[in-house]
């Protein structure tokens, strides 16, 4: 689903330039539940941008469904984000003057669904996400993990090949972040990959193969006890 | 571009920065508003001048005579020039298509009394013709007519004036009026709209008067209106051929600029619709410069609109908007606040010269109003501007790159 080979890329900052990510190789099978392991300035950001199609690389290849993604205009990643990607944020990145139903029928709209389509497919993964009796209301009318969970909904709205969240949990507490991961195994579950970035230990701990980022580059890259026993 | 949704985000947007909006859309609609306003004055002084130069018909030409400047085929210069009744059937005869009324004209001036009331009064003995070309206006009785030219009946119209100092509230018609010892009997009185000297004229028929002077056939000039549908072109050339004509007629050299003097009403018309057009064209620029401003004004706000809605922008692109999505969100808000905003502008003018228009007396300004075409140039440029309003800002927002809008809060 995700192939990476010898991806490098840095930010020029002033006469230098900062090598942040230095000869990744990563290969992620569809299906798979992975989490990116890393403190901050690891570089883990930067990949999961590189992945979003938010950020372009400077070298190496990068295969997005058996597609190498190279001179990439805007328009182009757009498509290709909407159709094959959805983005789980740790601020949520709702919009913040429309409805939850609004929020999740969001993605739909830039694909092109008619409207009572999209009112009707948004509801449902409202409904999956146990939101449905919120569907009218605000962000700023829902809790933290109310709003995650309609961000997740939105995520999946489109059915695209892979999930990518990037610290899901961070602005959560722990129950509630339990049951955001509860989420995502469940969403992986039904086959979707997931693509999860963190520095918590008991968070990439849920997931099923841990790859360790440290200064640009790979230093571990396991399967979990869970996944080893199952 | 008619999607219902990104009307819904237009008017979301709108909803939630009322005072924003209505700031941008002021500017705009102060600009049109002036705009409107600009045009509708010079209008109105156009109407003005017309309504001034209406007094006499705007086709008419006047010829008088004078001395000869140049001595010619054998004459000495000043000769004096005399026009005769012959002139008039020469240019009735000679130019039917051209002429549409024309009369002499034999000026005097006469002492008239009406019982024990005396006052001196200039007369313009004419034919029935003389009314239209002047626009004289029959308050009661009439005009002269054929039968009292053909049968040189001593008949008289007098001006409103007159009829004031010598009849004061009695009705002067079929009264006896004696002017320099002979009787006329009243059968008009008239008004005119030029001014209270044009209403203490006496019009007496111009065949009375010239037996009257002992049996002259002379008359001081010919008033003549042309063919009103003739262009402005064709009006000047044919006041020159009438002039070439008159002066072979009376063997005047035709350079001789002194011998006759035509005047063409048409001439001054042209040279007061140049200068309303010149008005016009100069009230467009003042307009335009000031909407201009406004445009600036939506533009600013717009930039800072996209730089408070970076994140927004961003959000929508990692979710696959597409560069060109934004830029028609960004430039659709824009002509809509620009429209909208206009009309209310053009409205509020075109009332307020609904309302004060018909109170504005005054010689120089009349009935100031707007015309169909202006309204439609003014949508356009307010669409136009809209666009370029948006523009930049749009442009801008589609190169928000996701990641950076993603970090910024």
């Amino acid at each position: 689903m995700i192939k990476i080979e010898n991806l490098h890329k840095s930010y020029p900052m002033g006469k230098d330039s900062l090598h942040v990510l230095k000869g990744l190789n990563l290969h992620i099978k569809e299906g798979e539940f992975v989490s990116i392991m890393g403190s901050s300035g690891s570089g883990k950001s930067t990949l999961l941008n590189i992945v979003g199609l938010l950020d372009v690389h400077d070298e190496g290849n990068y295969y997005l469904n058996g597609q190498l993604i190279e001179n990439l205009d805007e328009k182009k990643a757009a498509v290709l984000r909407n159709k094959f990607l959805g983005f789980v944020f740790q601020s949520f990145n709702l919009i913040t003057y429309k409805t939850a139903l609004e929020n999740v029928a969001l993605p739909l709209y830039y694909k092109g669904v008619g409207r009572k389509e999209r009112q009707k497919t948004a509801l449902e993964y409202l409904e999956k996400v146990g939101l449905k009796d919120w569907a009218g209301h605000l962000p700023s009318e829902l809790s933290g993990g109310q709003k995650q969970r309609v961000a997740i909904a939105r995520a999946l709205v489109t059915q695209p090949k892979v999930v990518l969240a990037d610290e899901p949990t961070g602005a959560l507490d722990s129950t509630t972040s339990n049951s955001v991961m509860e989420m995502l195994k469940e969403i992986n579950r039904e086959g979707m990959t997931v693509f999860v970035i963190t520095h918590e230990e008991e968070i990439a701990e849920e997931t099923d193969r841990i790859v360790r980022l440290k200064d640009g580059v790979i230093i571990s890259d396991e399967l979990t006890n869970k996944k080893a026993t199952v | 571009m008619f999607d219902r949704d990104i009307w819904a985000e237009i008017f979301h947007s709108i909803k939630k920065n009322k005072l924003r909006t209505f700031l941008t859309g002021f500017s705009v609609a102060w600009g049109i508003f002036i705009l409107v306003l600009l045009l509708a004055s010079v209008n109105g002084m156009k109407n003005g001048f017309t309504s001034q130069f209406n007094d006499d018909a705007t086709n008419s030409i006047y010829i008088r005579t004078s001395v000869t400047t140049m001595a010619y085929d054998g004459f000495e210069a000043y000769r004096a020039i005399q026009f005769t009744n012959r002139d008039i059937e020469y240019i009735k005869g000679n130019f039917k298509d051209e002429v549409e009324y024309i009369t002499p004209r034999f000026s005097n001036g006469v002492t008239a009394r009406y019982k024990k009331e005396t006052g001196r009064y200039p007369v313009r003995a004419v034919s029935p013709s003389h009314q239209y070309i002047e626009k004289t206006l029959i308050q009661s009785g009439r005009f002269l007519n054929d039968n009292d030219i053909n049968n040189k009946l001593k008949v008289v119209v007098i001006g409103r004036k007159i009829k004031e100092d010598l009849f004061e509230d009695e009705d002067p018609l079929g009264k006896t009026l004696i002017v320099n010892n002979s009787t006329f009997r009243i059968i008009g009185v008239f008004t005119d709209e030029g001014n209270d000297r044009e209403e203490r004229f006496l019009y007496f028929p111009v065949t009375t008067m010239q037996r009257l002077y002992s049996n002259t056939d002379k008359i001081s000039m010919i008033l003549l209106t042309y063919n009103p549908k003739f262009s402005f072109a064709e009006a000047i050339n044919f006041s020159e051929t009438l002039e070439i004509v008159l002066k072979r007629r009376h063997k005047i050299h035709p350079d001789d600029q002194g011998a006759i003097y035509l005047n063409n009403n048409a001439e001054g018309f042209s040279d007061v619709t140049n200068f309303t057009n010149m008005l016009n064209y100069i009230s467009v620029g003042v307009g335009l410069l000031i909407l201009l401003a406004g445009i600036i004004g939506i533009g600013n706000i717009l930039v800072f609109i996209i730089k408070e809605r970076t994140k927004e922008i961003g959000i929508r692109k990692a979710l696959g908007a597409r560069p060109a999505q934004i830029i028609n969100l960004v430039i659709l808000e824009s002509v809509f606040i620009t429209t909208i905003s206009g009309f209310g502008g053009m409205l509020f003018a075109m009332g307020l010269i609904a309302i004060v228009g018909p109170n504005i007396k005054s010689d120089a300004f009349a009935n100031p109003s707007v015309e169909l075409s202006t309204i439609i140039i003014a949508t356009v440029i307010l669409v136009v501007a809209g666009v370029l309003a948006g523009l930049i800002p749009a442009i801008k927002a589609a190169k928000v790159r996701p990641i950076v809008a993603l970090n910024s809060d």
